[in-house]
Formats: C-alpha cells, sequence, structure tokens
C-alpha cells in the first residue's frame, strides 16, 4: 500500500503541474490548425498531430486543465451535499436516519451516467453544468459512507455524551462526530475526483463534454476514433492520460482507508 | 420465511410502480418544454412547411403536457409506447429488438466478472505473484474508463494484428462462429470494471471470512487449503457479491452506453444515447421506464437470493 | 420540333475531365449472378417514392423503381421509361413516348394511364406529397394520349421538368399496388425496376432481389442486392478491407487514407458537394454588408480544402462547381484578405471586433470546417463561438429560424434551377437566408421558362453574380467523396448527383 501511496502521489503531483505549467510546457498551440494532418509521431510533434494538424501532445497537455478542473469541482460538489446529508442520517436516529438512507438507497441504484447523461443533454455541456451535474450524481456513495462513519462514532461517543452535561447535537457532530469523519471523507474525496473524471470523459467522449475546439480528454479520444488506423495516438494518448489520472486519485484514495 | 419474503416482494413492487410513475411524470413535465417540434426533424431537409405543420398537428404538440401524459400512460399501459419520432417505428418493437442484444452481452460480462473475481481471489496463493497480477488488473478494471479499454483492445486486436473484427454485431442466424468473435471485446471491455468492483468486494468479504473460527475447524480436521478456500470460504464470502451484481445489472438495463456505442452495438444503450441527441422523446422515456424498472427488479432479486442464501438469515426466520 | 434538351454534348465542351464524370472501373466483362453487400449509413424513412425525402432513400428506389428519364454521367437527360419525347412549338406542351412492354413488378401494365395517375397524385393535395411543391408551379396537367403517350401541359415553358423526371417525381410506382397496400406500401413498394424489395430490416438491411421480368434486355447482371446499415465510415471501411461488404460511399478523402494503396480495393471519387455558411440577411448584424464582406474576405478557403479535404476538393467561388454547363469560370468571390476584412469590420461599426455564435452540428466535416473558420475569423478579430447542436435539431432550426448562423452543404441537382431556386429565389422553400433581391428574382424565373441553352447560361450567370456578391452566404469549397469498390465489381459509374447507382453492376468471381 505504501508503493501506492507514492505512485499516487507522483502522478497526481504530476497532472497537476502540467496543468498548471500547460502553456509553458505545451511544445505548440494546442488550437493551431496546420496542414500536416493526422502525421505519425515526429521529432516536431511527439504524439503526431490530429485531423485538423493540431500537435497531440500540446492539446494533451492543455486536457489537463479540464479535467482536473471538473474533477475537483464536481468532488466537492458532491462532498458539499453528500457530506451533511450523512452527517445528519448518521447522528440523528429514527425518522430522519430512515428517510434519509432510503434517498440515498434510491439515487444509488440509479446508473449514474445515464442520469448525467440526461440532464447534460438538457442544460447544455460547459465547465460549469458538468461540475454541477457530475457532483449531483455523485454524492449518495459520500453520504452513505459518511452516514456509516458516523454511526461507528457516534455509538462510541454517545456513552460520554450521556454523562456529559447536555451537549446539542450540533455540538457533539462538530467536536466528535467530524472529527471522527473527517480521515474518511478526505480519503473519499480523492475517490471522487477519479470518479469525476472517470464519468466526464465518457460524456466527453459521447459527445457531450465541453465542446471543440477545446483540448478536452474524452472529446479528443472521441475525434480520433475514425482515425485509429492513422495516428492511433489521436486516441490512445488522451486514454491514458485520462486513465492515468484516475488512477493515481483511486489508489490515493484508497490507501488512506 | 416465506410470509416475510412475500412482504418484501409485494412492498417493493409498489415501490416500483410508484418510482417509475414518478420519474415518467418527471421526465415528461421537464423535457417536453425543451423538445422542440420533432416534425421538422422527422422530415429533414426537403420538408415543406405545410408537411411539418400537418406532422406536428397529427402527433399532437399543441396540446397541453398534462394531456400528453396521460395519454402517453394510457399508451403504455396497454403495451404502446408510441412511435419513434425519428424512425416512425412502433417504439416496443425498437426495444425489443435490441434487448437481447444487451442482455446478452451484459450477461455475459457479469457473469465472466463473477467468476474471475471470485475464483482470483479464493485461489490460496497469497504472497505470490498471482496476487499482485489479480490487483493489477482490478485497478486497471476500475479506473480505466471502458472507451480507452475498448479502443485499446480494437487498436491492438483489430487494427494492429487484425485477429478479430473492431466493430459491429453479427446476430446468432449469421453464424456462432461469426457471433462470438464480434463479442470477445465488447465482453473483454464491460467485464473488466466489474471484474474491478466485484474483487474489491469479495476480497474485502473474504479476508473477514478466512479469519472465521469455522475455517479454523475445516483446517484443523486435514481439509486442504483449497478445498476450504473453496467449499467453505467462498459461499460465504460470496453474498455482498451478490447485492452488488443486482445493483451492476440493474444498472445495465439501459444499456452498456459506451461498450456498446465504441463496438456499434444494436443495443438499448446505444439507442438510448442516440434517442436523447435525437431528441426522440418517445424511445427516451421508454428505455428510461426500463431502467426504472430493471433497477428495482434487480435490487429485489439480488435480496431475495441473498436472504436465501445466507444461513444467518435463513435460520432466523 | 424536339426542343434542344438539356446537356447537348456541345455545351459540355468545357467539361472538366473526370471533376464531374466519374471513372469507370474496368474490371472484366459483366458476369452474371452474385449478391453485392453494399454498406449505407441509412437513414430511410419510406420506400414509398411519392412520400421519399431522405437522401438514401434513393439508394434503393433507383433499384425497386425507373424514373421516366435518367441522368447521365454528366447531368444529360437520357431515355428511360420514357424512350422520346416531343415538346410544343410555345413550349408548353411535352409528350412522352413510352417505352412498350413494360410492367411493374406485380404485373399491372405500365402506360399512359400509370404515368397520369404517378403525377396526378404527386400533385394531390390531399395526398400530401412533399413533391407537390416541385410541380406544382410547372405542370398544369397531364393527358392521356394513348397507351404509350402521355402529354405533359405546362403552366409555362419548362426545361426544369426533365430533371425533375428523372429522381423523386419520376418514379414510376404501381397504381394498383399503391392503392392495395396504403401505408404498407413504404416497406413494400411496387416499381418496374430491375430488382424487387424483398425485405427491410429497420436498423440492420434492406434486401433486394433480382426481378425476372425485368424489361431492360440483359439487366440486371446480378442477382441480389443487399443494402447493410452502418453505423460510420470507419465501420465502412473496415468491412469493405475485412470483405464483408462490397462497396461504400460518403467516404471524405481522410476516410480512405488506409486503403489507397491497398489491393483488392478500388477508390471512386465525386466532387461537387456545395459547403458553405449562411445567416440571415434580412435582420441585425447580418443586414450589414460591410460586415458580411469582412467575413468573407477573412476566410482562407484554400487552407479549408487542404485542411479537410486534403486538398481534393475545390475552392468555391459560387453555387456551381466546375464541370456543370452553368459554370461561370470568370465568377469569383471575395478573396482572402485579412487586412481588407480588418478595415471592413471597422467601417461597419465593429471597430473592436464583432463577437456571434457559429452552430455546430455533430457532423465530423462541419466540425472541423467550423474550427477552422473559429481560428481565420480570430486573425481579424471576429470571435465565433462553436455552438453545438445534434443533428436532429439542426435543420429544424435552420428552418424555423433560430438558427441564425450555420455551415451547411447541398448536394448537386441536374438542372441549375434546383439548387438556385429554392436557396436564392425569395420565394424558394429552402431560402433560409431571407434572401430577397427582385432582380435575382427574376432572373431565375426567365431562366426556368427557357429553353435555349446560351440565354439559360447567360442568364443564371447574371444571377449568380448577384448573389455572389450580395453574400446571403459565405462559399467555402466543393467536397471531395469517395466510393470504395471491391476490385471485382464491375460497371460503377458516379452520377453527380453523388446517389451510387447499384443496378448495372457485377460482381466477377475474385
Amino acid at each position: 500500500m505504501r508503493i501506492g501511496r507514492s505512485i499516487g502521489a507522483a502522478v497526481i503531483a504530476a497532472i497537476a503541474v502540467v496543468a498548471l505549467a500547460a502553456p509553458g510546457l505545451a511544445p505548440q498551440d494546442p488550437y493551431r490548425s496546420g496542414v500536416a494532418m493526422l502525421d505519425l509521431p515526429s521529432a516536431t510533434h511527439w504524439l503526431g498531430t490530429d485531423d485538423l494538424g493540431r500537435d497531440v501532445l500540446s492539446r494533451m497537455i492543455y486536457g489537463a486543465r479540464a479535467s482536473l478542473a471538473i474533477g475537483i469541482g464536481a468532488a466537492a460538489v458532491a462532498m458539499l451535499i453528500g457530506v451533511p446529508i450523512g452527517l445528519v442520517a448518521g447522528t440523528m436516529r429514527g425518522r430522519v436516519d430512515l428517510a434519509l438512507v432510503a434517498l440515498i438507497d434510491l439515487f444509488i441504484a440509479l446508473p449514474g451516467l445515464v442520469l448525467a447523461l440526461i440532464i447534460t443533454v438538457m442544460v447544455g455541456a460547459n465547465l460549469r453544468n458538468l461540475i454541477i451535474v457530475l457532483g449531483a450524481v455523485m454524492w449518495p456513495p459520500i453520504a452513505r459512507l459518511v452516514r456509516g462513519q458516523a454511526l461507528a462514532v457516534r455509538e462510541a461517543v454517545f456513552v460520554e455524551a450521556a454523562r456529559a452535561t447536555g451537549g446539542t447535537q450540533v455540538w457533539i457532530i462538530r467536536h466528535h462526530i467530524w472529527p471522527g469523519v473527517l480521515p474518511v471523507v478526505a480519503a473519499q474525496f480523492s475517490i471522487s475526483v477519479s470518479f469525476a473524471i472517470f464519468t466526464s470523459a465518457s460524456l466527453s467522449f459521447l459527445g457531450l463534454g465541453i465542446p471543440p475546439p477545446a483540448a478536452d480528454w474524452g472529446g479528443m479520444v472521441r475525434a480520433g476514433y475514425d482515425y485509429l488506423a492513422i495516428n492511433p495516438w489521436m486516441s490512445l494518448a488522451p486514454g491514458a492520460a485520462v486513465s492515468l489520472t484516475v488512477m493515481g486519485f483511486y489508489v490515493i484514495g484508497t490507501s488512506f482507508k | 420465511m416465506v410470509r416475510p419474503m412475500l412482504r418484501l416482494i409485494v412492498r417493493r413492487m409498489l415501490l416500483m410502480v410508484l418510482t417509475a410513475l414518478a420519474v415518467s411524470a418527471l421526465l415528461f413535465f421537464s423535457v417536453t418544454k425543451w423538445l422542440g417540434s420533432p416534425a421538422s426533424m422527422m422530415l429533414g431537409q426537403d420538408a415543406s412547411p405545410q408537411a411539418i405543420a400537418a406532422l406536428n398537428a397529427k402527433y399532437g404538440f399543441g396540446q397541453p403536457a398534462i394531456t400528453q401524459y396521460l395519454h402517453w400512460l394510457g399508451g403504455a399501459l396497454r403495451g404502446d409506447l408510441g412511435r419513434s419520432y425519428t424512425t416512425q417505428q412502433s417504439v416496443a418493437q425498437a426495444i425489443a429488438i435490441r434487448l437481447p442484444v444487451t442482455l446478452e452481452l451484459t450477461t455475459w460480462s457479469v457473469t465472466l466478472a463473477v467468476i474471475a473475481a471470485v475464483v482470483c481471489n479464493t485461489v490460496p496463493v497469497a504472497r505470490t505473484p498471482l496476487r499482485r497480477i489479480v490487483t493489477a488488473v482490478n485497478l486497471v478494471g476500475i479506473t480505466v474508463p471502458n472507451f480507452m479499454l475498448g479502443i485499446s483492445l480494437i487498436f491492438l486486436l483489430s487494427v494492429q494484428l487484425e485477429l478479430l473484427p473492431s466493430t459491429g454485431w453479427v446476430p446468432w442466424s449469421d453464424g456462432m462462429g461469426a457471433h462470438l468473435m464480434h463479442m470477445i471485446m465488447p465482453v473483454a471491455t464491460l467485464s473488466s470494471y466489474y471484474f474491478g468492483v466485484f474483487s474489491i468486494v469479495y476480497r474485502a468479504e473474504y479476508q473477514d471470512v478466512i479469519k472465521r473460527p469455522f475455517i479454523g475447524v475445516a483446517r484443523a480436521k486435514g481439509l486442504n487449503e483449497w478445498r476450504v478456500a473453496f467449499r467453505h470460504a467462498a459461499p460465504n464470502a460470496i453474498l455482498p457479491v451478490i447485492t452488488f451484481v443486482g445493483i451492476s445489472v440493474g444498472q445495465l438495463t439501459g444499456g452498456a452506453v459506451v461498450t456498446e456505442t465504441i463496438f456499434s452495438m444494436p443495443g438499448t444503450g446505444r439507442l438510448f444515447v442516440a434517442s436523447i441527441e435525437g431528441r426522440d422523446f418517445p424511445v427516451m422515456l421508454a428505455i428510461g421506464m426500463l431502467i426504472v424498472v430493471g433497477v428495482v427488479l434487480m435490487n429485489l432479486l439480488a435480496d431475495v437470493a441473498y436472504t436465501i442464501a445466507n444461513p444467518q438469515i435463513r435460520h432466523e426466520s | 420540333m424536339r426542343a434542344p434538351v438539356i446537356g447537348r454534348r456541345q455545351a459540355l465542351a468545357g467539361l472538366a475531365a473526370g471533376l464531374l464524370a466519374s471513372r469507370v472501373v474496368h474490371a472484366a466483362t459483366p458476369t452474371r449472378g452474385g449478391t453485392l453487400t453494399v454498406g449505407l449509413a441509412n437513414d430511410a424513412k419510406t420506400y414509398d417514392p411519392i412520400f421519399s425525402v431522405q437522401f438514401t432513400e434513393r439508394h434503393v428506389l433507383y433499384l425497386a423503381f425507373n424514373t421516366l428519364v435518367r441522368y447521365g454521367t454528366d447531368f444529360s437527360i437520357q431515355p428511360e421509361l420514357a424512350d422520346s419525347w416531343t415538346t410544343s412549338a410555345d413550349g408548353k406542351r411535352i409528350v412522352f413516348s413510352l417505352h412498350p412492354g413494360v410492367t411493374f413488378q406485380d404485373g399491372t401494365a405500365f402506360d399512359a394511364e400509370a404515368v397520369k395517375w404517378n403525377i396526378d397524385q404527386r400533385m394531390d393535395k390531399v395526398v400530401n406529397s412533399p413533391q407537390r411543391q416541385l410541380l406544382e408551379p410547372i405542370v398544369a396537367s397531364v393527358d392521356v394520349i394513348d397507351r404509350l403517350h402521355v402529354a405533359f401541359n405546362l403552366i409555362e415553358p419548362s426545361p426544369v421538368l426533365f430533371s425533375l423526371l428523372g429522381e423523386r417525381p419520376g418514379f414510376m410506382v404501381s397504381p394498383t399496388a399503391w392503392k392495395q397496400r396504403g401505408p404498407a406500401f413504404a416497406s413494400q413498394p411496387v416499381g418496374t425496376g430491375a430488382f424487387v424489395l424483398k425485405e427491410w430490416v429497420r436498423g440492420s438491411q434492406v434486401v433486394l432481389e433480382r426481378n425476372p421480368t425485368y424489361w431492360q434486355t440483359g439487366l440486371p447482371y446480378l442477382d441480389r442486392i443487399v443494402v447493410q446499415d452502418l453505423a460510420g465510415s470507419v465501420i465502412g471501411v473496415q468491412r469493405l478491407m475485412t470483405g464483408e461488404i462490397d462497396f461504400v460511399s460518403e467516404l471524405s478523402p481522410t476516410d480512405v487514407r488506409p486503403i489507397e494503396k491497398r489491393t483488392g480495393i478500388v477508390l471512386n471519387p465525386i466532387k461537387g458537394r456545395w459547403y458553405f455558411t449562411q445567416w440571415h440577411v434580412n435582420t441585425a448584424p447580418f443586414d450589414n454588408a460591410k460586415l458580411r464582406q469582412a467575413f468573407a474576405h477573412a476566410i482562407d478557403r484554400d487552407r479549408l480544402n487542404e485542411i479537410t479535404m486534403r486538398g481534393q476538393g475545390s475552392v468555391s467561388d459560387g453555387p456551381t462547381p466546375e464541370g456543370l454547363w452553368w459554370y461561370d469560370p470568370a465568377l469569383k468571390s471575395y478573396p482572402h484578405d485579412p487586412a481588407r476584412a480588418k478595415a471592413l469590420l471597422a467601417e461597419a461599426g465593429y471597430p473592436d471586433g464583432f463577437a456571434y455564435d457559429l452552430s455546430t452540428p455533430q457532423v465530423t466535416v462541419f466540425q472541423q470546417v467550423n474550427q477552422l473558420l473559429q481560428e481565420q475569423l480570430a486573425e481579424v478579430g471576429i470571435k465565433v463561438r462553436l455552438q453545438p447542436i445534434a443533428n436532429s435539431e439542426w435543420y429544424a432550426r435552420v428552418v424555423d429560424g433560430t438558427t441564425n448562423f450555420t455551415p451547411t452543404r447541398w448536394t448537386q441537382r441536374a438542372d441549375p434551377d434546383g439548387l438556385l431556386y429554392i436557396l436564392f429565389h425569395s420565394k424558394g422553400f429552402a431560402n433560409t437566408m431571407k434572401y430577397r433581391n427582385a432582380q435575382v428574382d427574376t432572373l431565375l424565373e426567365q431562366a426556368r421558362t427557357v429553353y435555349d441553352m446560351p440565354i439559360r447560361k447567360r442568364l443564371y450567370s447574371e444571377a449568380q453574380q448577384l448573389i455572389v456578391r450580395d453574400l446571403p452566404m459565405v462559399p467555402l469549397i466543393f467536397g471531395a467523396e469517395y466510393a470504395a469498390l471491391r476490385a471485382n465489381v464491375g460497371g460503377f459509374e458516379w452520377i453527380p448527383d453523388q446517389i451510387p447507382r447499384f443496378r448495372d453492376l457485377w460482381k466477377t468471381a475474385n
């Protein structure tokens, strides 16, 4: 697990650096078309060119920005929704808990990609919408997890609280439940980022990502699908980037659990 | 045991109907506003304005949403799910043609994933390369998106090595060999994700089970490690996997959207995506309902199976 | 008197060799038998010619049906069900002499009554055929003279009629079967064609079988044709390589790269599909001529051709590609001149730049063209945002006016009136640019009632000059597309309307 943690951290750090330093790092303008279309890798174009003659490597580097933005943004939104719900459900007993559990169970079973698909088509695909939609689709597992953890902590704390003099629910949550839940939440955040990047790339692949000419990994894979027999790197490179990024965040998250 | 189970089934069925109604109404009222007139999309570039108006009237687009909804509901209860805006084919028929494809893909993939997950994680070869390989495959399955896996397989096996036909689907009637050849990559792609998921769940449970007293007893009796693993530990560890299988299959009733798209398989998933992009409302609504029913049904089946399989619950009643 | 029919050889002396006509595939002499499997992204809704609207439906219609006249490879009008025709002195009555001994696939005789019935159906308000709007302005009535002679009485003299009778309005349907089968006719059509439609599995394939009583002796060579549904050109190319299909078309120059040098596969180019961007010229902001000119000067059409068509298409200066008789080589659109574009932009009232949305349907070529346009326009200070739109919605929005600025494309028609009228006449039903120029209207109305070729050519030249000057659209390129066939398929020739004709093909053993 320790190896996993290091590798995961290295990957995330690398992607972050790439995203931040994109303008300096990318050898060429990712939006500049050229007459050398679908060229195989060469000295000037390390991953070749795409169907409009643009440098695949530069586009891949810039793609890190959108992916990280969506991944982290969506995970944050999911946390903002799921954590409070999970906390409330896990701390309060009785009907509130039952109602929330029913709600969570209902949403967990629905296919996330399908839901995201429908909503995105309705509201239109742009950065802000994607972050919100994905966040809205990802909160149930977080809520369930937080609830479980909160329950565990609550059992331990209950006795103590019973002996202490009149602490309100909110106080208990803040001072006892939350610190117990926090490590799990942090780990889950990373996992959520990986899931968000995974799902947004799938949406982009289906044509519902940030529209062209944006350098977006999923969209690049989609565009390159027709040209696998000519320059496969147009698809394989961004696809590998997505996989690596998802893997990095996932491994880090699971290693802390 | 029978009576509580019957109660469970009835309750779940009721839930299914309620959910279906709620979701259909929700879809209907939120989506009809956003739809344009399907008539001009149906008729294409050479159509005249009169033709468009006539078709619109025929489909009742001027009417209020509630009227249209009740009209649809009435039809749906009779089995008439309307006609597709894009092909003008009966929606029920369009789905009926595609459902077997999706079911076949799903069945193969989930079955393969379960068997592989259980076998790979039961084999008592701790601390060997196999364990590491399985962990690596798990990771790849869970993190590498379907489309990347699929495209990589296509590139490797179809484009480079020309071993397999890359896309499309051949019905059984056209030859079993050809059919299976076309299924290999889609199944491999789809099952890898579930292999990862099931592996994780199973392994966690298995670690738990293997530490229980009765395993120690079995070992003490002199049973070899393999028998202990497969005959005693596995059947217990598999229980939570059943729940996950239920959830997975439920989610897949709408079709494995990305896999079907990459491999151009005529399944409900691809139809669903096409209907959403094409604003083909009757189809979208019908498949949406299918998903709701599928999810609730599969969860119910999984819970029933779990109850039957779980000796603790069985003996409680 | 036989009036000059469209497509006299002399008039086509300037036909650029091979630009529109296709290469004839030189396989061996015709072999009988075999099944031809065609791959097609099929969006057919009906195979009833009276209601047919979709482009891909005609691939099958030309097999199951014959037209009264047919197109040659240079769009010349040739006999088919009609052996010959004569035009009256005033040009308002055309008598067709029908080929004797022709029967429909259900045994009904094909005669003048059948022709009259076919045209009457299409003009009938109750039947409401989409072709009514094409025939109504031209045909007053149809008379039966005798079994094999039918007369068209025209409102005005009309050379356009011939081109119409070579496509949708010209498909002769069996009246008996149509009346009998009703809506089922759409999937069980009956014509006089060389092939009978046996089976149509929507989303899967269409199967046609040889018509044993076909009236053209010797034809067809093939026993069977299967039109297989394809999800896209990439799959088509793959299946062609493995031999699963024998023919696939609508391939872009990039699509054919993997098979260009491959043995066993032959490529057959067709050019002429017209790509342009259009906008509403009757309202702001594009009612401003200088703004439109700024756009036109900013666009580098050579580069569009180079990148999207690998240089194999050609630059468009107007609606007509080289090789068609109504092409005017003197016609030039606004040249690529970014400096001039910037100046005009300022003159138009946008010295600090201009921003607008460009509708982008999910068609690969449009997406590529739009991204290039965005780049080119940005260089002169015009910021274009690409608005993705679902294919199914795209044209509907263009028609109802919600989409203002969009790329679009049209295939060529056999008669200049075909495209020019519907797009640029103020009453043209495809005039979504809201273009109104009284002079252009007059020219087009005149040109469609004159049989004299040189006069028509002059009129269309003038009209096109005005249209190109006014910029209701910015002409971009003429596309290049390919049909790819297995080498053992013989007899294929492109017709410039870009609908492949399979009837006369044959397949040798290998």
